[in-house]
């Protein structure tokens, strides 16, 4: 077995590298008490779902299992879990009123993807990705963080961004949804048993701007400090 | 196989394109955030500075309405006054011819106009710290508690401090005997004391003035809290605003308070400024 593992993780280092450093702004998240702030916490769930998932993903890709339909589970968690953070951070409440019913709206829609992409959808021998939840995904989400710059730039509370850990962390994820947007429709193609659409190299992209994106929300973590966020 | 290595690079493309504007959205808040912080700055930078102006500008028409109305009360009360002493006088010669009752009621008016032209004397005095001008703090100082004793039994220390204290500018020199006069007025007044003590500290970079009473003193905190802050204190903070200095409230252990105010030292530009006449009539310049 741990053969197998070993023998995966050369064959595929990218995604097998942006399974482990995941690990890095979980355990930063704990040094820095970060977990302090309601959007942070949240960021830790997502971060410990995305390890599992990933881990179990990246079990199931070692022992040449059909993965795929913990990849489209994983699309409703990320969803509602990185709006969620945002449910904390907009201080316009007209805005967050709109964020709990999209993610609402948006998990049945992926629901329905999912079914309307298998239709037998007990076979997970042959399941395969989401057609259009990846692509909203991404377009919901580079929405709510354009929107939040503009709070940031509006409301002129944070003095300095480049100290700022949410900021880093809506850079990361923006140039992660920001990669994934093209990317996102072929991948339903691209990753079916009998390839039907060879992307090539295309296909490590989102892997490479996961690596990023992770890269980006740590250096955010570190720069949390407990003391400054309690006297906000 | 043509189609989809066209897509390929459109793919590439687009991603590209997407990921750039990423990039610029990224770097336009972070340069456009810091450019209207730098403007918000300047903006409250300004505004300081213009309120200081104002207050500046509040101090020097009230110095100059002093030496206006010293001025008229010297020019046209105090003329009027020795030419009324002087016809008193030519009067007086020929009412000794006339009686007695005449006589006396005749020194009686003498004496009060002999009165009233030193009361205008003293007021126009007052109204404009000549000493001040002419000698320097130290000499003003000394001049201003010799005439608060006399009349009453009080004791009023001075210490000038151990070496001599050099001129310093008009406007400090003004704003710290202002100062002196509302503590010492305010010991006086609320205090209850019997002895105050004024002392003038110099050092490196600041002259200090230390006015020390053994009354009933006050908290110092209430002033923080607004709930103290009559006309004098409150003038106080607005002549050391536009001077930076600061000021400091404390309680003695023996009772009574102690008022410490430092003042930077500024430039030594101009520190013997040319005596004034005091009753030029030209803008002060403070
Ligand atoms: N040396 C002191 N001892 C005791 N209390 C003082 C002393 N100095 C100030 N206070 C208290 O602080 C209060 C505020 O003083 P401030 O000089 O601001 O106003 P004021 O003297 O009452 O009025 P104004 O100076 O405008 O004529 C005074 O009412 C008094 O209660
Ligand atoms: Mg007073």
């Amino acid at each position: 077995m741990l053969q197998k593992y070993l023998f995966y993780f050369q064959y595929d280092l990218l995604s097998s590298i942006s399974v482990i450093i995941t690990l890095v702004p979980i355990t930063l998240i704990y040094q820095r008490k970060a977990y302090a702030d309601p959007s942070f916490r949240l960021l830790l769930l997502f971060l410990l779902v995305k390890l599992i998932i990933d881990l179990l993903m990246f079990h199931c890709a070692a022992t040449r299992v059909n993965n795929l339909v913990l990849f489209n589970v994983t699309i409703i968690f990320r969803y509602i879990l990185m709006s969620g953070m945002f449910y904390y951070k907009f201080e316009n409440k007209q805005v967050t009123k709109f964020i709990m019913p999209l993610s609402v709206g948006f998990s049945f829609f992926t629901l329905w993807d999912i079914w309307y992409c298998n239709p037998d959808i007990l076979n997970l021998h042959l399941h395969q990705i989401v057609k259009y939840s990846l692509t909203v995904e991404s377009l919901l989400m580079i929405f709510w963080i354009l929107l939040y710059f503009k709070e940031l730039i509006g409301s002129l509370k944070v003095p300095n961004l480049l100290t700022f850990p949410f900021f880093w962390i809506c850079s990361g994820l923006l140039l992660y949804y920001s990669s994934l947007i093209f990317i996102a429709p072929t991948l339903h193609y691209a990753t079916q048993w009998d390839v039907r659409l060879d992307i090539g190299l295309l296909d490590r992209i989102p892997y490479i701007f996961d690596i990023i994106s992770i890269t980006l929300i740590s250096l955010g973590i570190s720069l949390f400090s407990a003391r400054y966020y309690a006297r906000h | 196989m043509q189609d989809t290595e066209q897509m390929k690079w459109a793919l590439l493309i687009g991603t590209l394109a997407m990921l750039m504007m990423a990039f610029f959205v990224i770097s336009f808040v972070i340069y456009y955030q810091k450019k209207k912080f730098e403007e918000e700055k300047k903006l409250n930078e300004i505004e300081k500075n213009y309120s200081k102006l104002l207050l500046d500008t509040a101090l020097n028409s009230e110095e100059t309405e002093r030496r206006r109305i010293a001025q008229d009360l010297h020019d046209d009360i105090g003329t009027m006054l020795s030419l009324t002493k002087l016809s008193l006088n030519q009067l007086s010669k020929r009412i000794t011819e006339n009686g007695e009752k005449e006589d006396q009621i005749m020194r009686k008016a003498q004496s009060l106009v002999e009165e009233t032209i030193l009361h205008v004397r003293r007021i126009t005095r007052e109204l404009v710290p000549t000493t001040l001008e002419r000698f320097g703090l130290a000499e003003a100082i000394d001049e201003f508690i010799h005439k608060l004793e006399e009349g009453n039994n009080l004791t009023i220390c001075f210490q000038p401090g151990e070496e001599e204290l050099p001129r310093q500018g008009q406007k400090i020199e003004l704003t710290l005997y202002r100062i002196m006069q509302e503590l010492v007025n305010n010991a006086i007044k609320h205090g209850q004391c019997s002895k105050i003590e004024i002392s003038l500290e110099m050092s490196k970079d600041f002259i200090g003035l230390r006015v020390a009473d053994n009354g009933i003193g006050f908290d110092p905190d209430m002033i923080k809290e607004g709930k103290l802050a009559g006309l004098g204190l409150l003038g106080i903070e607005s002549r050391l605003a536009i001077v930076n200095g600061t000021v400091q409230y404390s309680k003695n252990a023996t009772g009574g308070s102690t008022a410490l105010t430092q003042i930077p030292m500024q430039a030594v530009s101009n520190s013997k400024p040319e005596p004034l006449h005091p009753f030029r009539r030209e803008r002060v310049t403070l």
